[in-house]
């Protein structure tokens, strides 16, 4: 009886793993799909940039963020769902004083809501059995660096110029996600 | 808590200060008297450094446009990116043009061009853009900044200075974000025309992989747009699933003999900069292709009409050769669906069912002597002689009675005296065997002039002896074969009268006249209904004396054998 429960066991653990990277190929053409519908969105926001170049700031990029191939499969969906809902945070802020459409920003969390919404439930379950990595220490530098978005919006009162900084990096953000679905491999 | 002092560009412009009392506020340097601080229109209330304008040269567009900060008089100024592949070399990206419209009063010299550019992380003011090498003091409207634009993550600013004799008559500024916004060539595409729409097919393999994924390849649709005369029509085609080479797509709805021009592009960034293809025009003419299309209609529909033919015939001959839906048409007592033949079994119809005894008798050989005389006794009864066919020869003793076929004058006629042998009844002891009949004997009287009382008839070619002397109501039946019987009158015998009867069948009864016991060659042919009469040359023929022949539908011929014995034939006419 007991050598049955584990062989049953065994053929679970062997099922889920391979729905599970079944499921990566699935994830990464949904994850590349939405950070083009994000990127269009985001070229809708009118923006000159070089116009704001005077309160442009540092925002300490983490380095992790200019080599997306050293992360691993489970180290890059962490990697993502925390951009995911960082960025989602940003976005909730006030935006009245750039003039932007409410209906893309609307689009716009809905769609990184719906791409959360897919990462959930491995992210989950990657948390629940996963050990110390290298990314686990990205993770604390994305929060870092969002942090010092946040306060940066919100030491700028969330003016025109402060958003348009915050447009650029979210630029420079969904091109490191994408660069990062490419390496989820099946 | 502090924050720490992050960097800037410009550290005198905006100093991040922590507060106690919360929240955290900039502080913002006051500009310079001498800095010109132009206004923005775009963003009231906020003060923003630009560089000193060199000139009083303004540029028409707003700065919010990516133009000029400066208005310039009847002209227009801004930066375009454009991006131009080929099948071997890597893109180059390079400012495209400056088109700057100079009036004829104003500016007659031509310009020359400056270009600045840079990442943006790099920049905290204009000035920090480095001047692009190949692009200085030029006069053509674009410049190639492949070399400069690495970084396909970065967002670039471009800065394009035209100036004539030391004079800036151009200054203007964009930003540019290579990835998202970089301008895609149109793809490469070809049309088809066909009886009822146009197919254009898109090449999308034309495409470099770096410059446009498959996933963005979805979201960067081509639009279609289709010229035919005067109207331009565009379409958005929905591209679903995975794009690896090819997409085709179908336009409808066509004019005949009208002249159709297609042109593809990707969804551009600015809707007012479209790169468009060239135009590929076709000539849209359905009706020769109807006719063939016709044609193959009409031979399809006769393909059609023979193969329901076939099919057709095929089923009727196997039904007529019974191979299929073979018919069975069984009786009634074998139909088994009716449920009341299973609850209720029908029983079959009754038969007639006759009760019939068989009486075996077994009889002495005896030799009849038929002496008709009225006192004649036992001793005159004829021996029965019989023959070497297999006929019993009956004398007969008695009146004989006319013709008669009831039964009642045979009762009359015979003698009850006399030991006339005679078939005996039936009593119910005797067993012969039950000859096959025509059917039950039941009843008297019957026509043709059968006696059915009952009785079966001793088989003639027996050889058992049969009790003859048995009577029953003084009735003397006989069965003779006329056409084997040849009659003997008596000479001496003149009240007795002979009756020669013919009759039809060999079971009719006839009387005949008694003969002498050496001269009686009656054969009495006792048989069955269907056995066939025969001549026994054998025989002795009886004389007849003046013979009574009522019947007169038979035909007789005496014929005298000589010593009293006649021949007498009998054409059985009537009776047969």
């Amino acid at each position: 009886m007991t050598y049955w429960c584990l062989f049953q066991m065994v053929l679970l653990l062997c099922f889920s793993t391979t729905a599970l990277s079944r499921n990566y190929s699935l994830l990464r053409f949904q994850q590349r799909r939405s950070v083009v519908v994000c990127q269009k969105l985001l070229r809708q926001l009118p923006s000159t940039p070089q116009h704001c170049l005077e309160v442009r700031m540092d925002f300490q990029v983490p380095e992790e963020m200019k080599q997306a191939q050293q992360f691993q499969e489970e180290d890059a969906i962490l990697v993502i769902y925390e951009m995911l809902q960082q960025i989602f945070g940003i976005l909730t802020r006030d935006f009245s004083s750039t003039g932007w459409s409410e209906t893309v920003i609307e689009d716009l969390l809905v769609e990184l809501q719906r791409q959360m919404d897919h990462l959930e439930p491995i992210q989950k379950e990657i948390m629940q059995r996963k050990n110390f990595t290298t990314g686990d220490m990205a993770i604390l530098h994305l929060k870092k660096y969002y942090f010092n978005l946040g306060q940066y919006l919100k030491s700028m009162e969330y003016n025109s110029c402060a958003w348009t900084v915050m447009r650029v990096q979210m630029l420079m953000n969904f091109s490191f996600l994408k660069s990062l679905t490419g390496y989820l491999h099946d | 808590m502090g924050i720490k002092k992050p960097f800037s560009c410009t550290n005198s412009l905006y100093i991040m200060v922590h507060s106690h009392e919360g929240g955290t506020r900039g502080i913002r340097n006051p500009p310079g008297p001498d800095e010109a601080r132009p206004r923005s229109e775009v963003w009231p209330g906020h003060y923003q450094l630009w560089p000193r304008a060199q000139s009083s040269v303004l540029c028409a567009d707003p700065p919010a446009r990516g133009g000029c900060r400066q208005s310039w008089p009847n002209g227009q100024c801004a930066l375009r990116l454009s991006f131009r592949t080929s099948n071997n070399r890597p893109p180059k990206p390079y400012s495209d043009p400056v088109t700057p419209r100079v009036s004829s009063g104003w500016l007659s010299a031509s310009l020359l061009f400056l270009l600045l550019s840079g990442p943006l992380k790099d920049l905290c003011k204009p000035e920090d853009m480095k001047v692009v090498k190949d692009c200085i003091n030029i006069t053509r409207s674009f410049c190639d900044l492949t070399h400069v634009w690495v970084n396909t993550t970065d967002m670039y600013v471009s800065r394009v200075v035209g100036f004539r004799e030391k004079a800036e008559l151009v200054n203007c500024m964009g930003s540019f974000f290579l990835e998202s916004d970089r301008p895609l060539d149109p793809p490469e595409f070809e049309i088809v025309s066909f009886t009822n729409h146009i197919s254009v097919n898109v090449k999308f393999q034309s495409i470099d992989p770096r410059i446009l994924s498959e996933e963005e390849l979805q979201f960067y649709l081509a639009f279609i747009e289709e010229h035919a005369g005067n109207s331009v029509k565009r379409y958005q085609p929905q591209i679903t699933g995975n794009i690896t080479e090819n997409f085709n797509y179908v336009i409808d709805k066509l004019i005949p003999n009208t002249n159709y021009c297609v042109s593809v592009y990707f969804e551009p960034k600015d809707p007012r900069k479209i790169n468009r293809s060239p135009l590929k025009c076709t000539l849209f003419q359905p009706r020769r292709e109807s006719e063939s299309s016709e044609s193959a209609t009409m031979g399809g529909i006769i393909t059609l009409f023979l193969i329901t033919a076939v099919f057709i015939s095929t089923v009727m001959i196997l039904k007529r050769i019974g191979y299929i839906c073979l018919r069975n048409d069984f009786p009634k007592v074998l139909n088994f669906r009716r449920l009341s033949v299973w609850v209720f079994p029908e029983l079959p119809p009754l038969e007639k069912v006759a009760t019939v005894e068989v009486i075996h008798i077994n009889r002495k050989k005896k030799v009849w002597n038929y002496n008709y005389d009225d006192e004649s006794d036992a001793e005159n009864e004829a021996a029965p002689c019989v023959n070497s066919g297999g006929y019993t020869k009956h004398g007969l003793t008695g009146r004989l009675c006319p013709a008669s076929t009831t039964s009642a004058s045979l009762e009359d006629c015979s003698d009850p005296n006399a030991e006339e042998p005679y078939l005996p009844e039936p009593k119910g002891d005797a067993e012969t065997p039950m000859a096959p009949g025509p059917g039950p004997w039941q009843s008297e009287g019957t026509s043709g002039g059968y006696q059915t009382r009952g009785t079966l008839r001793q088989d003639p070619t027996s050889e058992e002896d049969s009790d003859s002397t048995e009577r029953s109501e003084g009735r003397i039946v006989f069965n003779v074969n006329l056409n084997s019987v040849c009659v003997r009158a008596l000479e001496d015998d003149k009240d007795s009268e002979v009756t020669l009867m013919s009759p039809s069948r060999p079971e009719e009864t006839v009387v005949l006249e008694d003969l002498n016991e050496t001269e009686s060659s009656l054969s009495v042919a006792s048989e069955e209904r269907t056995q066939l009469p025969f001549t026994d040359p054998s025989m002795e023929c009886l004389r007849p004396q003046d013979a009574p022949s009522d019947q007169s539908d038979t035909s007789e011929s005496d014929v005298d054998m000589g010593d009293g014995y006649i021949v007498r034939q009998v054409n059985l006419k009537k009776f047969n």
